[in-house]
């Protein structure tokens, strides 16, 4: 997770500074996109997650002249959805690991293995590690999120390694997984949980069940301990129900309210201190850190000052530099969350955005759908659904669609949820790399 | 690794995406409230100087995290009050901040409710009756996937909490206090239909031997489990004490002996 140096004057500081921050509303609409070999245009997509292989799938099959490039390092990328499932035992990584054959081989994408180091806006190019450089018409970045190192005291790259964040799949998550294998019976995992918003609002209970169940098969005496920034989170009924169900009281949860803020991290000794000077020794510590958009996109001077990129909602595409869109995590999206579901739906109405402008038609009306199942128990899934149009130019929920599980169900309810969630995680990652689990 | 000269990027930048800045938004939003207008009086609101800080979109309106500052040192002169206004709620009053010689730094954040995407207003008011607005728009949107069905209510007045620094003689130490209370608006209906009656934390005060250092008045756009955090300048040694009190008579104290390093 090294980033390379960066000059000390970023591009977003010099878009700032030429009054670019105010808006670039509709400039992307003006330049007739120019396509220097008569083809039906270049579009080079960053990162191969949910949002950036999606974008790039549909982008080909939404016109298959289209020249797709699709840069991301990883050959294998590991998902983040159901990485919980492997620190609770239910899984390995294996399953959740996927490829790049079908869009190359079936669609026609280029995909490239390299970091995108930089961008220029203005000569519409991007330069990767090694030198090469690619042209585009119009970009889409979906980079995912980056760690705001040091935003909480004491958490950095080297602290990392002794208190792992594991919010990026991948060997974050083993190392996880391990010293949880190597924890004494009796011991306590303490998770550190951010304040909005953050990749995943479930996503913290989610890992939180997952360990409790570990525990509740391979270390019947250990606790779970979770200190939130926050004074409620995502179907927080429904897994204090789920947790009382199935694991008594094995998981505390303490709120912004009860002094749950963490502020200083000493990963070395595994202890965390709050707001109010209440110290917690933990024998797992797992540290969620307040997180932004990909440095890619400061790189590309998309970011605002929240450390988040705002996008037109119709497309997708950044209110501060013409023809780049960018998707997912990275995005202010707000009603929808930052989930893998809408990385995927965001890219879709971005490709379709892209496909229509490169042709010189206008976008199509977009919505957009999210569904986020969450396991409490192997057997026990709870889901949150929403329905998303645009209103007045921004995104809005459509009121009455979607909703939570019901509060009193059965255990065959919780049972059937937790398939669906397995079916959703197979039709996902089928729609966006096109292999199965 | 190349990048391209900062100076480069700039000229081709400034070819390329030339804008004019828009016109700023009029801040005016202060004049349509009438505690803000009371305020204000006769004077004419100054420029830069009072900050609000909040974020451009929440994704919880019921504790929006804010912070309030007046930057500049003044000449014979001093931030007597800050003031919070929300102007989409029902209740557009915030909270009032009273700072004197022994909180001479005129900052404080706290969590606020929000009930719909709005304009915050902070209007800053000088013993010598200068007068400063600042404003900042919100919008509010509640994440899908943090949809929740009903909190608990928490205790009233319950485990008073205080941070206090070590302090230093004369220099601003940062204090953050935190007390469990509904702060019920008087607004929201119970399970059973009802309409709960208005239940808040109306002041909040620290005396240093027995002189007032800071006080806050809060109204119902305060979040559930008041959270404040802002600066105490000791002039001495002595007791501190931190009270709060609701609007039911009842009452929590904290007390604490402060020492100067
Ligand atoms: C524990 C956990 C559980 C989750 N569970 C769910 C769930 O059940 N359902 C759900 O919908 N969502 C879930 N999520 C959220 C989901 O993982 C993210 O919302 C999703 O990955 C966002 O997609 P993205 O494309 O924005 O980013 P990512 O999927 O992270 O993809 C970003 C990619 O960009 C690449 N990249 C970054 N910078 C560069 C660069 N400079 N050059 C080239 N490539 C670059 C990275 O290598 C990465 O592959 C979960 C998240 C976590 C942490």
């Amino acid at each position: 997770m090294t980033q390379p140096t960066r000059p000390t004057l970023d591009r977003r500081q010099l878009l700032q500074g030429l009054g670019a921050a105010a808006s670039l509303p509709l400039l992307g609409g003006l330049a007739a996109p120019a396509f220097a070999n008569g083809g039906d245009g270049r579009v080079v997509v960053i990162g191969g997650g949910f949002g950036g292989a999606t974008a790039a799938k549909y982008l080909k099959r939404g016109n298959p002249a289209l020249q797709v490039t699709l840069v991301e390092p990883q050959s294998t990328f590991y998902t983040c959805p159901f990485s919980n499932l492997f620190l609770g035992g239910l899984r390995e990584m294996e399953s959740i690991a996927h490829g790049y054959d079908e869009l190359r081989d079936r669609y026609g994408v280029e995909v490239v293995h390299a970091r995108a180091e930089d961008i220029d806006p203005v000569a519409h190019k991007v330069s990767l590690t090694g030198g090469r450089e690619l042209a585009y018409d119009r970009l889409v970045l979906s980079p995912g999120i980056d760690i705001r190192w040091n935003a909480l005291e004491g958490y950095d790259e080297a602290a990392a390694d002794l208190a792992p964040h594991a919010w990026k799949a991948g060997p974050q998550t083993r190392l996880l997984k391990e010293q949880l294998e190597g924890m004494e019976d009796g011991g306590t995992f303490v998770m550190v949980a951010p304040a909005n918003p953050f990749r995943c609002p479930p996503g913290p209970y989610e890992r939180a069940s997952m360990v409790a169940h570990y525990f509740s098969q391979h270390k019947p005496n250990a606790k779970v301990l979770i200190l939130d920034a926050k004074d409620n989170f995502s179907k927080q009924g429904l897994f204090t129900a789920g947790w009382e169900r199935l694991y008594g009281d094995r998981i505390e949860w303490v709120g912004l309210s009860g002094d749950g803020r963490v502020t200083r991290v000493d990963a070395a000794n595994r202890e965390v201190e709050t707001e109010f000077g209440t110290r917690h020794q933990a024998d797992v510590l797992n540290v969620i850190p307040p997180q932004k958009a990909g440095w890619i996109a400061d790189r590309a001077g998309v970011t605002d000052d929240s450390g988040w990129v705002p996008v037109q909602p119709a497309t997708f595409e950044s209110t501060r530099v013409p023809d780049i869109h960018v998707v997912g995590d990275a995005t202010i999206a707000a009603p929808m969350p930052k989930s893998g579901f809408c990385a995927n739906a965001q890219a879709k109405v971005a490709a379709a955005a892209i496909v229509a402008a490169l042709a010189g038609r206008s976008a199509p009306e977009p919505y957009w759908t999210n569904t986020c199942y969450s396991l409490v128990g192997p057997e026990y899934g709870i889901s949150v659904a929403g329905v998303y149009r645009l209103a007045d130019g921004q995104i809005a929920s459509v009121e009455g669609a979607g909703g939570l599980s019901p509060m009193e169900a059965s255990d065959e309810v919780r049972r059937m949820e937790a398939q669906y969630a397995v079916g959703w995680y197979n039709a996902i990652c089928q729609d966006t790399w096109g292999t199965e689990a | 690794m190349s990048y391209p000269s900062p100076l480069t990027t700039r000229l081709a930048l400034a070819g390329a995406l030339l804008f004019t800045a828009p016109p700023l938004l009029a801040s005016d939003a202060w004049q349509r409230l009438e505690p803000a207008r009371a305020l204000v009086g006769d004077a004419v609101p100054e420029g830069d100087g009072l900050v609000l800080e909040l974020p451009h979109v929440s994704e919880d309106g019921s504790a929006v995290p804010l912070t309030v500052r007046f930057e500049p040192v003044l000449e014979d002169d001093a931030i007597a009050s800050i003031h919070l206004f929300a102007t989409g709620n029902p209740y557009p009053e915030v909270a009032g901040f009273h700072f004197t010689e022994q909180a001479a730094r005129p900052e404080v954040s706290t969590r606020v409710r929000l009930n719909e995407s709005q304009r915050v207003v902070a209007v800053a008011v000088s013993r010598e009756g200068r007068v400063w607005t600042s404003e900042r728009e919100v919008r509010v949107t509640v994440s899908g996937c943090l949809i929740r069905g009903d909190e608990e209510t928490p205790e009233a007045l319950a485990n008073p909490r205080v941070s206090l620094p070590d302090f230093r003689a004369g220099e601003p130490g940062e204090v953050r206090t935190l007390i469990t209370h509904p702060m019920e608006t008087g607004l929201r209906e119970g399970p059973d239909g009802e309409v709960l009656p208005r239940y808040i934390i109306e002041t909040f005060r620290v005396s240093l031997d027995g002189e007032t250092a800071f006080e806050a008045e809060l109204h119902p756009s305060v979040s559930a489990n008041p959270y404040l955090r802002f600066y105490l300048t000791p002039q001495a040694e002595g007791e501190a004490l931190f009270e709060w009190q609701d609007d039911s008579g009842e009452r929590a104290e904290y007390r604490a002996e402060l020492t100067l390093s």
